[in-house]
């Protein structure tokens, strides 16, 4: 049975459909990569799987149905025992969304403890040692510096530890890794896949590099204009897709030694 | 490799240090020296937190060097004040990794793009309709779209506008910090042929920040490559994949994925502690993570050294160039 069951949904910004019939059904300890057309509707799908969509956004038909309930009648009560804990979120752009002006550890020491009765000691310690995980040199000094203080990547793995502080049943990654030198990146994406491996967490994942959602994924789904234009196994996706859209993307993909414009 | 005449910037023994709130130092860039040439692009990677933002930042007046000068047009733009500065910065532009949290939400696109003319008098009130929309249809964007607010435009566009808005003053030099990374592939490739036009057209300089070696080595005329605040590596753009040579280089690049990687390779992370640079060790930066370490590494910093034309290096490994 499906952990999380995405039916046929619309989502709309005021007037203006932008999502339109989206279905994805994810079961546990899978992993589902999304790429597609840069303004597609990817973010505005999983930001509507956690609620959260910006102002203005809203499911106007079809279900997101998590475990036999559907998300999309929850209190902000119910919201606030699954986020976090039961589904967590790594946004596109973590460090633009942070407090400038606050310590990351105080941060970071909040979200805990919305999450979590702990001590702020215990939260500090607990924050810093993910920190460390998302291999951050000094996790106190990252713990005790402002968001300007840290590389754009630095900030990034500031989210991605949050995401990951609990081991999530569902994790919706929003290009976690594109700001992220390959040497980290490929440290993030074993990572990500060990959640998957030790404690069944379901993965869903955004990301514009191809490679990385290739390597990762059980399913990929292809975004264009709104929809879902394509979708299937890994090697499908590659190799043997005739959908003209898929084909152009995967065409684009630099590669090492490929084509050049100078 | 390039005409020492077309020399158009150069940094010599740029050094940037941060206090940190424990009262420790952190060394964000050491002794970088580049060179960036007329029509040319240089691109820049290395390890998250490297200090790759810090250095271009340095060549748009977002910070100074703590040691060091970089020259242009004969001066040493590090020390520019007042008037000077003022007319020095049309000449170098910068496109950031997100262009909506350097755009004023509240203004329309025609606005964006000729705020920097207007700063500048280039040109009138009166000619901002007609001047935005040339500059919308340079990057192949519709004229109309000079009605709209940055919140209308998938990120794609709105890079494009990014571009436009810094192409609008005609700048010699522009720099580009992850300018491409949250663009999908096929939007990417039609960027970087707009790009790499408008460099053959206006014979424009590039600093080119990006995590993308495959991509990066499609448009840079020479790579650089950085690792906790030292460059450890100069080569031709062309040659990335064949040339490379010191061993952080390498770990680069076997960290790529690829559409035609083997999917059940196991991820080998490169192994060691990622480096602290508030505590950069005496000898080669790399020494703890590499695994070609020998004891000199250990005592004295590798210096970049030539070791085949546009090739430069800073390992013991390679040539013989030991600083003291
Ligand atoms: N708050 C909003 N109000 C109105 N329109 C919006 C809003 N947020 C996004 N949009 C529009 O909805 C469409 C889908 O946006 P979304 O951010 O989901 O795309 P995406 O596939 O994640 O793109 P990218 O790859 O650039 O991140 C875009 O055309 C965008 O301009
Ligand atoms: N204003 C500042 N105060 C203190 N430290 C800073 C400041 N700006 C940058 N640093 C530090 O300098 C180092 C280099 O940061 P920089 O932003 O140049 O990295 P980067 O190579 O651009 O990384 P990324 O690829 O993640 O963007 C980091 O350790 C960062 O924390
Ligand atoms: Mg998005
Ligand atoms: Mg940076």
């Amino acid at each position: 049975m499906a952990l999380l069951d995405i039916k046929g949904i619309d989502v709309s910004y005021g007037k203006s459909l932008t999502v339109k019939n989206c279905s994805i059904a994810l079961d546990p300890a899978k992993i589902c990569s999304v790429v597609g057309e840069s303004g597609s509707g990817k973010t505005t799908v999983i930001r509507a799987v956690l609620g959260l969509l910006p102002g203005g956004g809203s499911v106007t038909a079809g279900d997101i149905v998590y475990e036999n309930r559907s998300l999309l009648k929850l209190s902000k009560g119910e919201w606030r025992s699954l986020r976090g804990r039961d589904i967590s979120m790594i946004f596109q752009d973590s460090g633009a969304m942070m407090n400038q002006t606050r310590l990351i550890g105080k941060s970071f020491v909040e979200y805990i403890r919305t999450h979590e009765s702990i001590s702020k000691q215990d939260a500090w310690k607990k924050g810093a040692e993910m920190l460390g995980r998302m291999r951050l040199p000094d996790p106190d000094r990252i713990m005790n510096s402002y968001p300007f203080q840290l590389s754009g990547g630095m900030r990034q793995r500031v989210g991605i530890a949050m995401g990951m502080t609990y081991q999530p049943r569902l994790l919706l990654a929003d290009e976690p890794t594109s700001a992220l030198d390959v040497t980290t990146q490929a440290q993030i994406v074993r990572q990500m896949m060990e959640l998957r491996d030790e404690y069944g967490t379901s993965i869903i994942i955004v990301t514009h590099d191809i490679g990385v959602a290739a390597y990762m994924a059980d399913h990929v789904v292809v975004m264009k204009d709104g929809r879902i234009e394509d979708q299937g196994e890994r090697g499908y996706i590659l190799n043997d897709s005739t959908n003209a859209y898929t084909r152009k993307l995967i065409k684009a993909v630099p590669s090492l030694g490929g084509k050049r414009y100078v | 490799m390039f005409d020492e005449k077309d020399l158009l910037l150069e940094a010599r023994h740029v050094t940037r240090r941060f206090s940190t709130p424990s009262g420790r130092e952190l060394v964000a860039c050491n002794d970088v020296n580049l060179k960036l040439y007329r029509g040319k692009t240089l691109g820049l990677v290395g390890e998250s937190g490297c200090g790759k933002s810090t250095f271009m930042r340095f060549l748009v007046w977002l910070d100074r060097p703590t040691e060091g000068e970089i020259l242009y047009r004969g001066k040493d733009i590090t020390k520019l004040k007042g008037r000077q500065l003022h007319d020095m910065r049309q000449h170098i532009q910068m496109v950031f990794q997100d262009p909506s949290t350097s755009f004023n939400p509240k203004m329309k696109i025609r606005d964006i793009v000729c705020e920097p003319l207007l700063n500048y008098g280039r040109i009138r009130h009166s000619q901002r309709d007609e001047k935005a929309r040339e500059l919308l249809e340079m990057v192949e964007l519709p004229g109309d779209f000079a009605d709209r607010y940055p919140h209308n435009m998938s990120g794609g566009q709105r890079q494009r506008v990014a571009i436009a808005r810094a192409l609008a003053l005609e700048p010699e030099i522009v720099v580009m910090d992850e300018a491409t990374s949250a663009l999908d592939v096929s939007v990417q490739e039609t960027v970087i042929e707009l790009i790499t036009r408008l460099q053959r057209e206006k014979n424009i300089t590039i600093g080119f920040i990006c995590h993308n070696l495959g991509f990066i080595q499609s448009f840079s005329h020479q790579i650089a490559v950085m690792y906790l605040g030292n460059i450890v590596e100069v080569m031709p753009g062309d040659q990335l994949s064949s040339l490379c040579c010191h061993p952080y280089s390498k770990a680069l690049l076997n960290a790529v994925f690829d559409t035609k990687m083997d999917f059940s390779r196991k991820i080998e992370p490169i192994k060691g502690e990622p480096p602290s640079p508030l505590d950069v060790p005496v000898g080669c930066p790399f020494q703890d993570r590499c695994d070609q370490c020998m004891p000199i590494c250990r005592e004295r910093r590798p210096v970049l050294t030539e070791i085949s034309p546009g090739h430069e290096v800073a390992c013991h490994r390679y040539g013989e160039g030991v600083s003291a």
